[in-house]
Formats: structure tokens, C-alpha cells, sequence
């Protein structure tokens, strides 16, 4: 049974964020610079399916930029270029990569954390990876951490040579406790028992582990 | 930490301005830049997380070389990787 509504549950569109690494990494690096461990500069972007019309290469790595200048004083030359918008086409790919290049130098550190690079379009994401690929190479401060299912790991590695590779699985601890979370909040208590809970804990943790 | 609003960049002691800006022309430089809001998308994956999942990477060897590693460091990026099954956002 516990199998069965598993398998159910799998081929609808889930909705409840349980495991995270962008998150969990953001909050991390801004802990620590709220602990005065190290000071950073940090940006990120959530990729999304649904969002695939406002997503281009161009305003994802404009949101880059405009977190890393989101505090502290504005660099001297994006605030010219800005004035100067009225007179020329609108902000292009290039525009965007000449300013951030000219003002990650001026910061410390700079990490940048790019959620489900997947969800990105593959015309995006070619732009948004040749894009750092140049910043990472022209600034030594830049690090970058992508999450993103297995099947684009190529094209990551294609672009970027140097990637380390992390596999990420929910331990059997993670499922744990989402499971536990999960039952907490069951709309129809009554039709648990201590038996059905054991089994819950012990066999989808299991099934889990074996897809 | 708590974390709202501004949460992206921080004591920067060594960025050179030798400007007249405004606050409010600043602002518009920032809707200028791009018109997405990642900060928003963060406060809602982060608040559905739950504590305790997910927390071993953080312990992972890869993710405390590449966060705190030097400028020297070459494997400066980082792909955290899922399987098909098995979401890197979501478990399932």
C-alpha cells in the first residue's frame, strides 16, 4: 500500500520543498558573515520551468549583479551607464558581463549560486555557463555552485572543466524526517497507528533508497 | 540568522565610489539591472525547508574547500548533482 501511494505520489507534481542545496548553502555563507567568520559578497538565482520567459542569460546574471550591488555604495561605472540608458539599445548580454566584471574586483569574495541550472532553457543556460565560465577565469575571487539534475552534468563539464561533482540523495535521515513532518500534519490522524507509522518510517525510507 | 531584505552583500570596505548618487537613483539602477527578485524566491524554498535535511553537505569535504579555499583554489565551482527520482529541490 505504502508502495503503491509512493508511486502515486510520484507522478504528480510535488509541492513540498523538503531538500534544498541552494538554500541550505545560502544560509550557510550568510551565517557566516553574520557571525563575522568571513566577509562575502553573494548572489543567487532560482531557475524555474515557469519562468522560462523572464529567465534569459541576460537577466539572470543582471540579478547577479544587482545582489552583488544591493548594499554599499553603487560602482561608479554602472551608475554611468545607467544614465546614459535613453540614449542606446536596452542592457544586452555583453553590458551586463562588462559590469560585472568591472565590480567583482571591488568586492570580497564573490559566490554565486545557481538553483535547478536545468530548468534554465537551453539557450539560457548556454549563455548563462560561457558567462561564467569567463567570469570564474578573469576573476579569481568568483566561485560558483550549480545544482541541477544529473543529465546536464555534460554541458556543465563541458563549459566549466575544472567542476567538482557532488551526487545528492536524500540520506535516510533526510527522508526520515520529512516523513515524520509529513505525518505531523495529517489531515486524518485517526486512521494511524503506531503499527502503520513503524512501517511508514521503515519501508518508504527503503523504497526510496532503492530508486 | 534572520534573514530580510538586504541580505546579499556585506561590509564592503574596499568598494570605490567617487559618486553623487541617490538613494532613489540607486534603487532604479538596481530594477534597471533585472527585473527578477531571487531574494523573494529564496524566502519561500527556505521557509518550506525542514531543519536537519539536507544539513551533511554542508559537512561534505567539496562544499568547505570550495567555501572557504582561497583565491589560488582551482576548483572554484561547484555542481551539486540529482538523480532523476530523486530532486536536488525537492525529495520527491
Amino acid at each position: 500500500m505504502v508502495r503503491t501511494a509512493l508511486s502515486e505520489r510520484k507522478g504528480k507534481q510535488m509541492s513540498l520543498t523538503s531538500i534544498n542545496i541552494s538554500s541550505l548553502v545560502i544560509d550557510s555563507l550568510c551565517d557566516r558573515v553574520a557571525s563575522g567568520e568571513k566577509d562575502l559578497a553573494l548572489a543567487w538565482l532560482y531557475c524555474d520551468f515557469l519562468a522560462h520567459q523572464e529567465q534569459s542569460a541576460t537577466a539572470i546574471l543582471g540579478a547577479i549583479l544587482r545582489q552583488l550591488v544591493s548594499v554599499g555604495d553603487m560602482p561608479e561605472n554602472i551608475r554611468e551607464r545607467f544614465r546614459k540608458r535613453f540614449s542606446d539599445r536596452g542592457l544586452r548580454l555583453p553590458d551586463i558581463m562588462g559590469m560585472l566584471k568591472t565590480t567583482i574586483p571591488l568586492l570580497p569574495p564573490v559566490y554565486i549560486c545557481i538553483d535547478a541550472v536545468d530548468e534554465a532553457t537551453p539557450k539560457s543556460r548556454q549563455e548563462l555557463l560561457e558567462s561564467l565560465r569567463e567570469i570564474v577565469r578573469e576573476s579569481p575571487s568568483a566561485r560558483v555552485l550549480f545544482t541541477g539534475r544529473s543529465h546536464v552534468e555534460e554541458e556543465v563539464k563541458k563549459y566549466l572543466t575544472n567542476v567538482i561533482t557532488v551526487p545528492v540523495s536524500p540520506t535516510g535521515g533526510d527522508i526520515r524526517v520529512y516523513l515524520g513532518a509529513r505525518l505531523e500534519r495529517d489531515t486524518e490522524p485517526y486512521t494511524m497507528d503506531d503499527g502503520l507509522w513503524k512501517d511508514i518510517m521503515r519501508i518508504i525510507p527503503e523504497i526510496i533508497s532503492e530508486v | 540568522m534572520s534573514i530580510n531584505g538586504n541580505i546579499n552583500s556585506f561590509n564592503y570596505s574596499n568598494v570605490t565610489n567617487v559618486n553623487i548618487g541617490t538613494p532613489d537613483e540607486d534603487n532604479q539602477i538596481r530594477e534597471w539591472l533585472s527585473p527578477l527578485k531571487p531574494q523573494q524566491r529564496h524566502q519561500g524554498v527556505r521557509a518550506d525547508r525542514l531543519d536537519g535535511v539536507g544539513d551533511w553537505f554542508l559537512e561534505t569535504n567539496e562544499f568547505l574547500e570550495w567555501s572557504s579555499g582561497g583565491d589560488d583554489f582551482l576548483e572554484r565551482v561547484l555542481f551539486c548533482s540529482g538523480g532523476p527520482g530523486v530532486g536536488k529541490t525537492y525529495l520527491w
